[in-house]
């Protein structure tokens, strides 16, 4: 078996790593497909939510990164009907949030504004998150007993949808790998031993 | 290049007719084509997949991983189309057109089996994870001490030096240990350890009086060029097909060598649908061909066959032939094939924190390899409640992006302290042996056809008591391990372990003294046919705890010497 892989599972197993290993235990998801129609606004919106999670700084953010349409991408060719439509409506409900606290859209707010939405919408995503885990663990347990038996899921928060397919996306991208992060295509050797001090950066694979 | 142009069939006997023929082309069939050719057969391999060429066809090898549209995650189209690889660790969206075709092949699950399988040129070998360790007589001994199934019918000695050819080619990477039931070989230099595993493997040894040893897997990745392989660029995109052949595969290792013979023949898209027997010789003539894109029947003919279409299926073609003697096919007389599948059961260890170490850390090499743990339970003094025992893969590393950061949810300080390595976490997950069970077996279905019409097999094979025994001990003896050593938020998981899900399935057709009792005479021979060899997985009698392909490798050099050697003097 593919070593890196098999240490994902390891991290996995923690429960400290969601995101990105998430998708890489339940891979993408099964069902029908189709629910889904990004318009150029979507993108676009989806843009600010992911620079506003991961904002230019002494590198790009995840806007240069393209990351509204890797969202896009993403969501048509591997979530569920129930994400896709989770997802979709998640854009209006944020932004509908916004014009609730600000008067004004998403679109239309200043950076302050949005990092204050979004650490907001991102606390009560991460608390509903928390608690539809511990149920389906009980209800995962319980089902386990019973060959075959499977269980009903309760939807994700578009929030959190979001903020991942934004981490994966921007770390996973050029301008995230090898500007914020560090990335070598062929190291040609390894050195598991060599003196780190805080600040240096991590390694992108 | 390897088969780039096979030889087609043609209708004339003569033009199918070679002294040896190969059914796979995965790491045993590689290994077997090499030897008969080097030793001056004719031979053809017979694929019943695609050609899949060296370099040219590993597509994504040099891709960045922004290349990928979807970062290497699969899409909901492949997941209805590979529902079988998705129950595990192997659907990643670089490799996913290397597995079979599920909807083109099919099986029956009287029980739970995930069977990972790849139709293409080199098989599995290609795919697999490079493990490569020796077994030892504690392994060899095993059946015969604990009174389980037969004893096996050749022990260490007479193996220990086919491990030496094999190593010396495939080219291994590894420590020398001096471990009785790990027996060393001959290995490229070690890759190293980190920091903090050395520091474990020092702890480890402390703790347990010398007793628990923790070192560098031995690996099938080179660390120094061999033959005109480059080593190991430290990519870790191994399954991907390496561009420098840094690791063993029929395409950057055996197939360039029995290419270079001129002796060989590669045809794709080949299904054996079975072995033609002649029962007034009591020989194999040959072997019946249905080509999987023109549905078209060709016959070849040969004095020798290696089978080594992996064990589930070498037994599927030998439950196909020689129906009209033996019911259950060539090599049922014991009752024997198709039974006493085994597999390792994994899926279950532990992991937790390093505090500490913050002031080191990697290049930026990733090893294609982490530690091995090996075994202890049921050795020496050392006694448990069930038998056998198990070893243990894992590594240590600095978290990264995915981590959560305390206080930080949003924006620029997050993003800062996501670029840096997070806490060193150390985890390990278990190998365990499966003994082997009469009772776990494949038989064909009458029911279920495949794309071409041809039976399909059932899995009816599960793990037992002295399995589920063992998992707990996998896991409390890991999560002991890593509190000894001073990890910390030691979790542990068991994700259960369906057959088939260690992709080391095995059995099938056992090897023996008693043709009463086994399928195959101690150098891989069917009883009933011994100018067939049968030298994948199927020929084991017991699992051991370690990775098998080094094994396979030796059995399968030793068979071919062994049958040259017969066939020199026209005993077969």
């Amino acid at each position: 078996m593919d070593r890196r892989e098999l240490l994902k599972m390891v991290a996995l197993a923690t429960g400290g790593v969601m995101i990105g290993g998430e998708f890489l235990l339940s891979g993408c998801k099964n069902e029908k497909s189709g629910a889904v129609a990004f318009k150029p606004d979507d993108i676009a919106f989806l843009d600010e939510v992911g620079e506003t999670i991961i904002p230019t700084t002494s590198s790009p953010g995840a806007k240069a990164a393209g990351i509204g349409n890797f969202m896009k991408v993403m969501v048509t060719d591997c979530y569920t009907e129930p994400d896709q439509k989770v997802f979709m409506e998640g854009i209006r409900q944020l932004n509908e949030f916004c014009k609730k606290k600000n008067g004004i859209g998403f679109m239309q707010a200043t950076p302050q504004q949005r990092t204050a939405l979004l650490e907001k919408i991102d606390a009560e995503a991460k608390a509903y998150q928390k608690e539809k885990n511990e149920k389906e663990a009980k209800l995962k347990e319980e089902a386990a007993k019973e060959r075959n038996k499977t269980i009903a899921l309760s939807p994700n928060h578009y929030f959190t949808m979001m903020k991942q397919l934004t981490l994966f996306g921007y770390f996973t991208s050029k301008p995230g790998a090898t500007q914020a992060l560090r990335y070598v295509a062929v190291p040609g050797h390894y050195d598991g031993c060599m003196p780190y001090k805080k600040g240096d950066k991590a390694w992108a694979t | 290049m390897p088969g780039n142009q096979p030889n087609i069939a043609t209708k004339a006997t003569e033009a199918n007719t070679y002294d040896a023929i190969v059914i796979g082309s995965g790491i045993s069939g590689g290994w077997a084509a090499k030897e008969l050719t080097e030793k001056g057969l004719k031979t053809i391999m017979l694929e019943r997949g695609r050609n899949f060429e060296h370099i040219k066809d590993y597509k994504t090898a040099q891709w960045d991983p922004w290349d990928f549209p979807h970062r290497g995650r699969t899409t909901e189209a492949q997941r209805k189309a590979y529902p079988v690889i998705h129950r595990g660790w192997a659907a990643n969206e670089a490799v996913m057109d290397y597995w079979a075709n599920e909807q083109d092949c099919p099986y029956t699950e009287i029980k739970p089996f995930t069977w990972w399988r790849s139709y293409q040129l080199g098989g599995r070998s290609i795919l697999w994870g490079r493990q490569s360790y020796r077994w030892s007589d504690f392994d060899f001994e095993a059946n015969a001490k604990d009174g389980i199934a037969i004893d096996w019918p050749v022990r260490y000695k007479e193996i220990a030096p086919w491990y030496d050819y094999v190593e010396k080619f495939a080219g291994i990477s590894g420590s020398l240990e001096g471990l009785p039931q790990l027996p060393d070989g001959q290995y490229l230099p070690p890759i190293p350890l980190n920091c903090v595993e050395k520091e474990v493997a020092a702890r480890l040894k402390k703790q347990y009086n010398n007793q628990r040893h923790l070192f560098i897997g031995r690996v099938a990745n080179i660390t120094k060029p061999i033959q005109s392989r480059t080593n190991c660029q430290f990519r870790n995109r191994c399954w991907e097909g390496c561009p420098f052949g840094g690791y063993f595969s029929t395409q950057s290792s055996t197939l360039p060598a029995a290419i270079a013979t001129d002796k060989l023949t590669v045809r794709p898209f080949s299904i054996v649908t079975r072995i033609i027997y002649d029962k007034n010789t009591q020989k194999a003539t040959g072997v019946e061909v249905l080509d999987a894109e023109t549905n078209q029947s060709y016959t070849y003919y040969a004095k020798i066959v290696f089978l080594n279409a992996s064990a589930l299926n070498s037994a599927w073609v030998l439950m196909n032939s020689a129906t009209d003697i033996w019911p259950d096919g060539l090599g049922s007389s014991s009752g024997e094939l198709g039974h006493n599948i085994m597999d390792h059961h994994y899926n279950c260890g532990a992991s937790g924190i390093m505090p500490g170490f913050e002031d080191v850390y990697y290049d930026g090499g990733r090893r294609p390899t982490g530690f091995y743990i090996p075994r202890f339970a049921n050795l020496f003094n050392d006694k448990r409640n069930y038998l056998r025992g198990f070893g243990y893969q894992g590594g240590a590393s600095r978290e990264g992006w995915s981590r959560e950061v305390a206080e930080l949810n949003i924006g620029a300080n997050f993003k800062e302290a996501l670029t840096q390595p997070g806490t060193w976490t150390i985890g390990a997950t278990a190998f365990g042996e499966i003994l082997p069970y009469h009772e776990n077996k494949i038989t064909l279905d009458p029911n279920k056809k495949d794309k071409w019409g041809l039976p399909v097999l059932a899995m009816d094979a599960e793990i037992k008591d002295n399995e589920k025994a063992m998992r707990k001990d996998m896991v409390n003896e890991m999560a002991q391990m890593l509190t000894a050593v001073g990890a910390t938020q030691v979790t542990t998981w068991d994700n259960g372990h369906a057959m088939g899900h260690g992709i080391h399935e095995m059995g099938t057709a056992r090897m023996g003294t008693d043709p009463k009792t086994s399928v195959l005479n101690k150098y891989n021979q069917v009883w009933d046919a011994k100018n067939v060899f049968v030298t994948d997985g199927s020929f084991m009698v017991s699992a051991a705890c370690v990775n098998p392909s080094l094994t396979y490798m030796a059995f399968t050099a030793r068979a071919v010497n062994h049958a040259v050697d017969e066939l020199k003097k026209n005993n077969i």
